[in-house]
């Protein structure tokens, strides 16, 4: 066979075998490395900080944990929170990710290095995202290579989609959950290769600590299932199937109990179910495997296949009736939304209102994942071709996560891995088809006309490629005899070329100058990639953190502060301050009081706050320099949600102007101007004009030059970009009048003159 | 809203029998305030000192330091550096329309914030003070209007009315002679706050005192169901305000009351008025000598335990305990008082889960304790004792505990209902250590069976 | 499909081929299972009975300490039913990486995982 290029012959195979594992090693490390690195920019730039929102809860729950041991976390009761319910935090969050920063710590003193709690949790993603990349390539090597493997880890190691929510600083359960879906998939797909009970409990041990740490465990829950019932179905059964998938249900679904916020769930509710069906099926199927094997009479086996049906069939209705029953819960609607976008907004709306939960926008898809977008269709097309039980999982897993990526913006994080594995499996097969140096018989290259045009007319010129895909790439300068067309078609035709490599040797390419093109065209997109990923803005505002530090240094320790739940666990975490609401949102009825206080009168209000004890009453305002993540815009969420607990007092019509305009200049409807929460945004606002026309730089409207007037609140902090203000919330009067009066009398109004007051009507 | 009761309590009544007469008959007997001595007496020009001799030296007997200011002198200053100077002050400027920069109605608000008592005295002409009036839900008749009475039958102008005092009334003195009184009346609004002391005889209403022109009005306000009427029992003439900071206000209708003239003129023939010892009976109390209580400390525990918990447990017993004293004038000392029966203490968390009855603890004096069951509920829960009752201090105590559900080791654990299944998973543990030994013991290979079968 | 050809034994039992099916099933199963697979069949008898008696005392008498009940043996049962599958040497050619050598450790390993969280369960 024609070798496009020579390679070096005196090479015994061991050194070969050898010198690659090497290079895997090196390849693997500096893999992650970059992973590690990339995400460190924050901390360079800036300084080791906690950011966002979740991350700060999780920080403090860390902080507990590490200070007061496992007991106390796990009976936490955090009284700050939800203020005055109260949080049972050990009950309600999954504590996988405190946990892993617990023990690093607790193992870090053991040996001496006393690092700090919160450096570990700053340092957490970062180094998790390392192992995601390793777990990664063991994923794809099972799919495919060890090649496809490394690229595949330098995929993920550098994703957007996945950087974003894993750099310095994001202490979320995303951080290590990534990690642990695929590697928990990748015991999967071991176990189910091997038919070793040792890696379905495995598997199961590592589903276990992803239910530990992650509400996305569901996820696994309904994959692996699935994946079951679907070899089944294409009459893949075998005891491979039955040994892995039982350890890891059997095992799996035990331990996951164990986490008392799971509880009982995995028994009692829908979202389970499915992987309790296949269990029961499998055991069936095995039954009937095991007793075809004694008997071979054919009557027996169809009155076999019959019984097995009817289980099914009675095992469904059972399922039916026991749900109609109540013994199972019924889908949540987390759960529903996710088929029907509209139904949150309709139904639920503090769903709805959490930005991560909107439907994703086509941009995003390139935003987070760049070309890998392009190549994901490929590599789920390669899987087909090859169709071992482990493709059908990649492809499984491929349509159900890209759906749902689809529905919300936060499970853009389950596609990230399979895109990234599908696109390496396509990748590394252009790159197989392109390096292989062997060349095809000429006469049969005829057939694929393109590839032989662009072949005949290219001289083969040889040189050394070396060992690694990079080197070969570089050292090359691409060829200017390579027609127009290859260039533009060589990408296609590679992938062409990559889907019939393996069917038949006698396709393939010729010469030396249309692989060194559509290599480098390759390596282009892979160093764009690169350079795209590494496009990450920071821009942190420090009004926040001015904002809350004035809190932590001015107000008493039990001062409660309400503010809109996004910024509860901010407040908790930076200014160590109770909260009304936070970001657990648990509790709808408490979330809709705060909504109600902010889209009501000061008058309806005050009685609210006063009965929650709050002090301090904070608002996000981004009319000054534009931040368009304020209240304001968020204000609609908050009317939505009270008007569905109280919809005779608040209704969301009366918000918009006659038009169905949502306004906040003159035109701004009287429910709007009166609410308290237009009141603190714009609560002398005017007057930083002086006496020029007020402009709200995200609304883009003019703001009423006379301001609203406050009664029951009163102004305590603005920060210096007017981002955070704070208003403190005045006591009864100690007259006993109310607010207003005592108010107009503090600014030396003239009271009315008020005349006795009727003791009894007139008999007439 | 707490509910003021108008009914006092036994004891009350019993201690202030003993005290008060002990004070009557003791004309000299040394009484202090709760709160300090130091009285800034804030007298126009246009009155003169000596017409109150016998009120501000039974006052200065009392033991207050009196210092005099005229409205319009800068100096003694009532507030300096957002300090009160004073602990109370008496603003006997009826007529009095302008002040120096530092009295304005919102400073003597202000004074009130910081716990300064005022008494504070109203005329019939339009005042700063007359519209000061107005914030604390009083209701003034129009300027020039003072209360005129025809009865009974006298020698006196009808704009000077004897007033028989409140029978049952804790706060002044019982038996005491009819008070003479001219000015004008407060109508009350609906704050309870609002502690009258002296009513206006039912006969009794404000009008144009020249020419007593106003019974016109009066017919038509009766029609009306007597709106916009300032007449009868229901007008008050001495009326106290203790604010929710407990500081006290008396407004008194008429600067005459006082005078020496009034507290030496007979109601009837060698009968001396009563004012004297009203007077001493309203400056008691407002400068907080009378009917002063404060709870000291309140402990809260589980039963059988004494010191506090950070935490309670759903389903916890805890004992609540608030020791409570008052004020006793006549020693200058603060008194354990067992003597309110009618106090209660409220488990909170947003609303009240338990309300239950704080008695004091018998041969115990000042102790009151309760024993309850914690609510099957987590949450942040308060014990809040609120006491208002019309003319004593407020008692208001609120203390946070939070209240968690058990811990993981406090379930019940290893119930005797599941023994069939720790018996299961137990046999099935069994079970599996015999299954392993046998595998391990039964070592030596069978014949390949299935091998062999399987090799076809 | 594999792991079907373990057939022929069951037909040289000609005599019983037109007795009962069940009969037929039972001798099938008797003359061509290894004993050591009669041991993990005895086990799993073992635990079906123990998790019958369990399930009927769930529904009979009281389920109140759920946790105990799902605490049960039928982990046990597919841990042992997976063992057998993967030493039955008609099964070789589907577990080739796995020795019964290998699948006994597993399933030694997998148990002691699963009685840590069943008595971790029950407390």
């Amino acid at each position: 066979m024609p070798l496009a290029y020579s390679l070096p012959s005196n090479l015994s195979p061991a050194t070969v075998t050898n010198t690659s594992s090497l290079l895997r090693i090196i390849a693997l490390s500096l893999i992650s490395g970059a992973a590690i690195a990339s995400r460190l920019f924050a901390v360079i730039n800036f300084e080791s900080i906690i950011h966002e929102f979740d991350p700060w809860f999780n920080y403090r729950a860390t902080r507990v944990l590490a200070e007061k041991g496992f007991y106390e976390f796990w009976n936490w009761f955090d009284p700050t929170a939800w203020y005055p319910l109260g949080r049972v935090v050990g009950g309600t969050i999954y504590p996988g990710l405190m946990a892993t920063s617990g023990v690093i710590y607790n193992v870090l003193h053991a040996l001496h290095l006393p690092v700090d709690i919160r450096n570990i949790c700053v340092l957490l993603a970062p180094g998790f995202s390392a192992l995601t990349a390793w777990s990664t390539y063991m994923f794809t090597k099972e799919m495919k290579d060890e090649s496809a493997g490394l690229l595949a880890a330098a995929f993920i190691g550098i994703a957007p989609g996945y950087i974003s929510r894993s750099v310095a600083g994001s202490y979320d359960n995303e951080a290590i959950a990534i990690f642990l879906l695929m590697f928990t998939f990748y015991c999967w797909i071991k176990a189910l290769k091997t038919g070793s009970a040792f890696f379905g409990t495995l598997t199961a041990l590592f589903y276990f600590y992803m239910v530990a740490a992650w509400g996305g465990y569901a996820f696994i829950t309904n994959m692996i299932p699935l994946h079951a019932l679907a070899l089944v179905l294409m009459g893949r059964f075998s005891s491979r199937l039955y040994v892995a998938y039982s350890s890891w249900y059997a095992i799996g679904t035990l331990a996951s109990m164990q986490v008392p916020f799971v509880g009982f769930q995995p028994v009692r509710t829908s979202e389970h179910m499915a992987a309790l069906g296949v269990f029961g099926l499998l055991q069936i199927v095995a039954f009937a495997e095991l007793v075809r094997a004694h008997v071979s009479s054919k009557q027996f086996q169809s009155i076999l296949y019959g019984s097995v049906i009817a289980i099914a069939v009675l095992g469904a209705l059972a399922f039916g009736g026991l749900t109609y029953k109540g013994w199972i819960a019924p889908w949540t609607g987390r759960f529903y939304s996710l088929w029907d976008t509209g139904y949150a907004k309709k139904y639920i709306p503090i769903i709805a209102s959490v930005s991560e939960h909107q439907p994703t926008a086509w941009p995003s898809f390139f935003m987070d994942l760049q070309f890998l977008i392009f190549l994901f269709p490929a590599g789920v097309v390669l899987c087909f071709r090859e169709l071992r039980d482990e493709h059908v999982f990649v492809i499984i897993y491929a349509v159900v996560a890209s759906y749902f990526a689809g529905v919300m913006v936060r499970l853009m994080l389950t596609l990230t891995p399979v895109v990234c594995v599908a696109a390496a499996v396509a990748f590394s097969s252009l790159l197989d088809t392109y390096l292989d140096p062997a060349e095809p018989a000429v006469s049969e290259a005829a057939a694929l006309s393109a590839e032989a045009d662009i072949a005949a007319d290219s001289p083969a010129s040889t040189s050394a490629a070396g060992t690694g895909a990079a080197a070969s790439g570089t050292s090359k300068k691409a060829k200017k005899a390579a027609s127009a067309d290859s260039s533009s078609s060589g990408f296609g035709s590679g992938l062409a070329a990559a889907f019939s490599n393996k069917s038949d040797k006698s396709r393939g390419i010729f010469g030396l100058d249309t692989r060194s093109l559509v290599i480098a065209n390759a390596l282009g997109m892979l160093l764009f990639f690169v350079l795209h990923c590494t496009y990450v803005t920071q821009h942190i505002i420090d009004d926040f953190r001015e904002a809350y530090y004035w809190l932590r240094q001015n107000t008493p320790k039990d001062a409660v502060v309400m503010s809109w739940w996004d910024y509860g666990y901010q407040i908790a975490g930076m200014a160590d301050r109770p909260t009304l609401v936070d970001n657990n949102t648990w509790n709808n009825t408490h979330i809709a009081t705060v909504g109600k206080a902010m889209s009501s009168s000061e008058e309806v209000a005050y009685p609210i706050l006063r009965k929650h004890d709050v002090d301090y009453v904070l608002v996000i305002f981004g009319g000054l320099i534009g931040y368009s993540g304020d209240d304001i815009n968020k204000f609609l969420w908050m009317v939505r949600i009270a008007q569905g607990v109280w919809p005779d007092e608040i209704q969301e019509p009366n918000y918009f102007t006659q038009k169905g305009e949502y306004r906040i200049d003159d035109a701004a409807p009287p429910a709007m101007k009166n609410s308290l929460m237009y009141k603190m945004s714009y609560y002398r606002f005017a007057d930083l004009f002086g006496g020029n026309q007020a402009i709200d730089r995200v609304r883009g409207q003019q703001v009423p030059k006379t301001g609203p007037t406050l009664d029951h609140l009163e102004e305590a902090f603005t920060s210096e970009n007017w981002i955070v203000r704070i208003y403190q919330v005045k006591k009864e009067d100690p007259l006993g009048r109310d607010l207003k009066s005592a108010n107009a009398f503090e600014q030396g109004k003239k009271r009315k003159k008020s005349k006795p007051l009727v003791r009894r009507k007139a008999v007439v | 809203m707490t509910i003021f009761h108008r009914q006092r309590s036994q004891g009350m009544r019993f201690l202030r029998g003993l005290l008060l007469p002990l004070v009557a008959l003791a004309g000299f007997a040394f009484a202090r305030s709760s709160t300090g001595d130091s009285v800034l007496v804030l007298l126009d020009p246009s009155l003169d000192r000596d017409n109150f001799s016998i009120f501000f030296g039974d006052l200065e007997k009392q033991g207050y330091k009196l210092t005099f200011r005229s409205p319009k002198e800068a100096e003694p200053q009532i507030i300096k550096d957002d300090v009160a100077q004073f602990a109370h002050v008496i603003v006997f400027a009826p007529d009095t329309k302008s002040y120096a920069a530092d009295i304005t109605p919102q400073s003597l608000v202000s004074l009130l914030n910081k716990n300064t008592n005022l008494l504070l005295a109203l005329s019939t002409k339009q005042t700063p003070i007359t519209s000061l009036a107005a914030e604390f839900s009083l209701i003034l008749p129009p300027p020039g209007t003072p209360l005129i009475s025809h009865f009974p039958e006298r020698d006196t102008p009808a704009t000077i009315i004897p007033v028989e005092p409140p029978r049952a009334q804790s706060l002044v003195s019982s038996n005491l002679a009819p008070i003479w009184f001219s000015g004008v009346p407060q109508a009350l609004g609906n704050n309870p706050m609002l502690v009258p002391f002296l009513k206006a005889p039912p006969q009794s209403f404000a009008s144009d005192g020249d020419s007593d022109s106003g019974s016109d009005a009066l017919v038509e306000a009766a029609e009306k169901g007597g709106e916009g009427l300032w007449a009868g029992s229901q007008l008050s003439l001495v009326t106290g305000f203790q604010t929710l900071k407990n500081a006290r206000a008396t407004w008194v209708g008429g600067i005459d009351m006082f005078t020496d003239e009034f507290f030496n003129k007979e109601v009837s023939k060698g009968k001396q008025s009563g004012n004297r010892q009203f007077a001493r009976d309203v400056t008691a109390w407002t400068f907080q000598e009378s009917n002063v209580l404060r709870i000291d400390t309140v402990e809260h525990h589980r039963v059988n335990e004494t010191l506090p918990r950070e935490t309670y447990t759903i389903n916890d017993r805890v004992t609540y305990t608030a020791y409570i004293s008052k004020f006793n004038p006549e020693l200058d000392l603060w008194e354990p008082y067992s003597n309110i029966k009618d106090m209660q203490l409220e488990f909170t968390m947003l609303d009240p889960h338990i309300r239950t009855a704080l008695p004091p603890v018998p041969g115990e004096p000042g102790k009151y304790s309760v024993t309850f069951r914690v609510p099957d509920r987590h949450g942040v829960f308060k014990f809040v004792v609120d006491y208002k009752r019309k003319g004593s201090t407020y008692l208001e105590s609120t203390t946070v505990v939070p209240v968690v559900p058990p811990r993981h080791d406090e379930y019940p654990r290893f119930l005797s209902a599941a023994w069939p299944y720790y018996a299961g998973a137990i046999s099935t543990s069994a079970a599996f250590v015999i299954f392993v030994a046998l595998w391990l013991g039964g070592d030596e290979r069978e014949p390949k069976k299935g091998k062999g079968a399987k090799a076809e | 499909m594999p792991a079907t050809k373990t057939a022929p034994p069951a037909k040289q039992t000609v005599s019983h081929a037109q007795s009962h099916p069940l009969l037929s099933l039972w001798n099938a199963y008797y003359e061509s299972t290894s004993t050591r697979l009669k041991t993990i069949d005895a086990f799993l008898v073992f635990l079906v009975l123990s998790g019958v008696i369990q399930f009927l005392y769930c529904i009979l008498v009281s389920n109140f300490p759920f946790n105990a009940f799902l605490a049960g043996c039928v982990g046990q049962f597919v841990l042992a039913a997976s063992l057998r599958a993967q030493v039955n040497p008609a099964n070789r050619s589907e577990f080739k990486e796995v020795s019964p050598e290998r699948a006994f450790a597993d399933f030694a390993l997998g148990s002691i995982v699963l009685h840590f969280f069943v008595y971790n369960f029950l407390g």
